[in-house]
């Protein structure tokens, strides 16, 4: 018995309960006191639980919330960090609730988000059974530093971890994918394939892919790379023709786009031997609109499988996942819908106006845009989102709304986008613009609040009092 | 004022590689206000591999990088157009410069182990790299443009480990009230040499700075229509509104 993990959990454990008492979530104090009072903790108490780890830059919570609808599906006992408490302390505090005081797992599976940059730290207490990586975008140079130093902290992170771990990543991303080179792990690729007409749902209008310069030069060689296709940002078929190094064929992807609506998207996809035993067509309806999104259930369908779980509980997984903390979250008013979708970097954003721009009714929208330290300080990422792109349905624009700390600036960059400014006003109070964005909006109509992190936050615990919106831990 | 008779055209600099910072904002500042000002603007993209002849050009921009694509653009800036942006300096072409592409302008850069890399030498200056990132908003003072008869308060954002130091007959841009700025010791930031202007301020720099957008427009203008007057007002409300709330804060917080 190690009395100092037993110090550790209890006081941890103890912490827990006070935050909730105080109603302060609580997400990551207690995991931070348990480290300090005995750093090993988490790597002792995580070794007994089968743990599945979720990074990168984009699309990390959707995926895992689908994951752990497939979980769910085959009566897995599984816990997971629910509410983007993604960095160690978080991490932490998720496992201390799920060990008795002793460190015994009440649970038998893990199933982690983790923050891409923290996860060359964590990694050091956790050995995964299965690690998915979604996608490297630009985001919050400020923190995170240039992209580069995201893609070979993940790296380094993944060297630290044992060979019997399986890997499910990116095809269609050529740093993403290069994580698979040279490895002894097992890798299995996933992606969108290159003969789908993405067309209608893709965000790349001339202005959307000319702005992307994330990763257009080869990781090995630093030749320009080209593509045989291209789905947004810097994803898509790319190969270099100096080196070879190209898009790995991937073992499960989406084939075909049957249908994109405003709230979901219909896809047909295929999987491949050894992640079938036999090449199999399969179709599925994705509880969520946007391309973005089609890439999150492929991740999350390519984990399923190699983790042995039938393709059936994957495609109920798609269609009946939650969506997560402010990914297209809905409150009804009235007979009108507030539905929150969280910002925060480039490709992201850009992918949300593309969904904005699909639905054919009224577009009353709010940016709330906030410089804290978890949003990013710098917000000289709003000159690389695509904003442009609202100019091609300018006739269905209503009202757009800016707030946050940074509303002005916000209403700065809608301005120079070229969009009329009568249609733009800032309001700071978050009360008032509720009040005026709900009255704006026609009657079954939608207004969208789109926030950074901690805008988020603020909105969402408002949007708690006045419409009964669920507390985020739980 | 009938400025329709007036045409500018803007060179955008290896747009697909030094961008990092939301830099597509100053272009995009240079256009709309020019186009507000109801002048024709017209952009053009040139980069790696590109023919540059430089007197095609009015404005001239280029942004900052991330190293590794820095590093790329290296030989292409050196070798294939740096007499082509010489010329046009001496011919008081004007230039916007931020961050990285500031850095590259002068002689060298000297990395914090010793290594140097040679730069273009266009201007005076040369940059130390620093072990510690100098990152967060920055606001300086220029008496080089005034805002109502006093010098100008500009906004930003600056993220960068290289230290910038100035030669004879370069000016700085201005003095910093709020931030690091050049070196984080001299208490400078910026340089301008003829009509080049540089700085390590992102966020991005011109939209927020409407005055300072104006100011490299006049330039260019009376550079190539001697009887050009001067541009008339545009209404700022938005961009005095974003820039008064951030000085406000920074200062009060400094």
């Amino acid at each position: 018995m190690n009395l100092k993990q037993l110090i550790s959990i209890t006081i941890s454990k103890l912490a827990i309960i006070v935050l909730r008492l105080l109603r302060r979530g609580g997400t990551t104090l207690p995991g931070k006191l348990a480290l300090k009072i005995y750093p090993g903790i988490l790597k002792s108490i995580a070794s007994n639980f089968d743990v599945i780890m979720v990074t990168g830059t984009n699309g990390k919570t959707t995926t895992t919330r689908i994951i752990e609808e497939v979980l769910k599906n085959n009566n897995v006992d599984y816990i997971t960090n629910k509410s983007g408490a993604n960095l160690l302390s978080g991490i932490t505090t998720i496992f201390i609730q799920a060990v008795t005081l002793t460190g015994r797992p009440r649970h038998q599976v893990a199933l982690i988000e983790s923050d891409e940059a923290a996860f060359n730290q964590v990694t050091k207490h956790l050995q995964p059974k299965a690690v998915v990586v979604t996608n490297f975008f630009r985001d919050q140079l400020d923190r995170y530093g240039e992209l580069y130093s995201t893609l070979n902290a993940v790296k380094s992170g993944l060297e630290r971890i044992d060979d019997s771990t399986t890997l499910i990543l990116n095809a269609d991303d050529s740093m993403c994918a290069s994580l698979g080179r040279n490895t002894q792990k097992k890798v299995f690729y996933y992606g969108i394939s290159p003969d789908t007409d993405t067309c209608r749902s893709s965000g790349n209008g001339p202005g959307g892919s000319q702005i992307n310069t994330d990763a257009i030069f080869c990781i090995n060689c630093k030749s320009k790379y080209q593509y045989t296709n291209h789905i947004y940002g810097h994803l898509g078929g790319f190969y270099c023709t100096n080196c070879g190094y190209k898009r790995p064929a991937a073992h499960l992807e989406c084939t075909a786009i049957l249908e994109a609506g405003s709230s979901h998207t219909t896809i047909s996809w295929r999987s491949v031997p050894p992640l079938s035993s036999l090449e199999q067509q399969y179709k599925a309806r994705i509880n969520l609109p946007g391309l973005y999104n089609v890439y999150n259930a492929m991740a999350a369908a390519a984990c399923g499988l190699a983790l042995n779980y039938s393709p059936e509980t994957v495609i109920n997984a798609m269609q009946s996942f939650e969506c997560g903390f402010g990914r297209m979250e809905s409150i009804s008013v009235g007979d009108k819908t507030i539905k929150l979708i969280l910002v925060k970097n480039p490709t992201g954003f850009n992918q949300v106006l593309n969904f904005l721009t699909l639905d054919h009714k009224q577009l009353n929208a709010a940016f709330l845009i906030n410089d804290n330290l978890a949003d990013g300080t710098d917000i000289s990422w709003l000159w690389d989102v695509d904003f442009e792109q609202l100019n091609e349905v300018s006739d269905r624009i209503g009202n757009l709304f800016t707030s946050g700390i940074r509303g002005e600036d916000m209403a700065v960059r809608l301005k120079y986008s070229g969009i009329d400014t009568r249609k733009i006003r800032i309001i700071k109070d978050y009360h008032l613009l509720l009040e005026r964005g709900l009255d704006q909006t026609p009657s079954g109509g939608v207004f969208y609040i789109l926030p950074t992190y901690t805008a988020m936050l603020d909105i969402r615990s408002i949007l708690r009092k006045k419409y009964k919106l669920k507390e985020f831990w739980k | 004022m009938d400025t329709n008779k007036y045409n500018l055209t803007i060179c955008h600099l290896y747009p697909d590689l030094l961008n990092t910072y939301g830099d597509r904002g100053n272009i995009l500042a240079l256009q709309k206000r020019a186009e507000w000002h109801g002048i024709n603007v017209d952009i053009k993209n040139v980069t790696i591999g590109d023919t540059f002849d430089s007197s095609q050009y009015d404005i001239f921009f280029l942004g900052g990088g991330q190293d590794y694509e820095q590093e790329i653009i290296q030989e292409d800036v050196l070798n294939q157009k740096g007499n082509e942006i010489k010329a046009a300096i001496d011919g008081m072409k004007v230039f916007l410069c931020i961050c990285g592409g500031y850095q590259l302008m002068g002689k060298y850069y000297k990395t914090w182990d010793g290594k140097e890399i040679e730069f273009l030498g266009a201007l005076d200056l040369w940059t130390i790299g620093g072990k510690e990132r100098m990152i967060g908003n920055i606001v300086f003072e220029s008496d080089i443009i005034k805002d109502n008869g006093k010098p100008l308060k500009i906004v930003g954002f600056e993220n960068h480990s290289g230290r910038t130091y100035l030669g004879e007959g370069i000016k700085p841009l201005g003095k910093v009230l709020f931030g690091n700025g050049n070196n984080g010791t001299d208490g400078y930031e910026g340089a301008v040499y003829n009509n080049v202007y540089c700085s390590y301020s992102h966020g991005s720099l011109l939209p927020k700075n409407p005055h300072l957008t104006d100011h490299l427009l006049s330039l260019a203008l009376k550079q190539k229509y001697p009887d050009f007057q001067g541009l008339g007002a545009l209404d700022d409300s938005f961009e005095t509104a974003a820039r008064s709330t951030v000085i406000e804060r920074i200062l009060k917080n400094a």
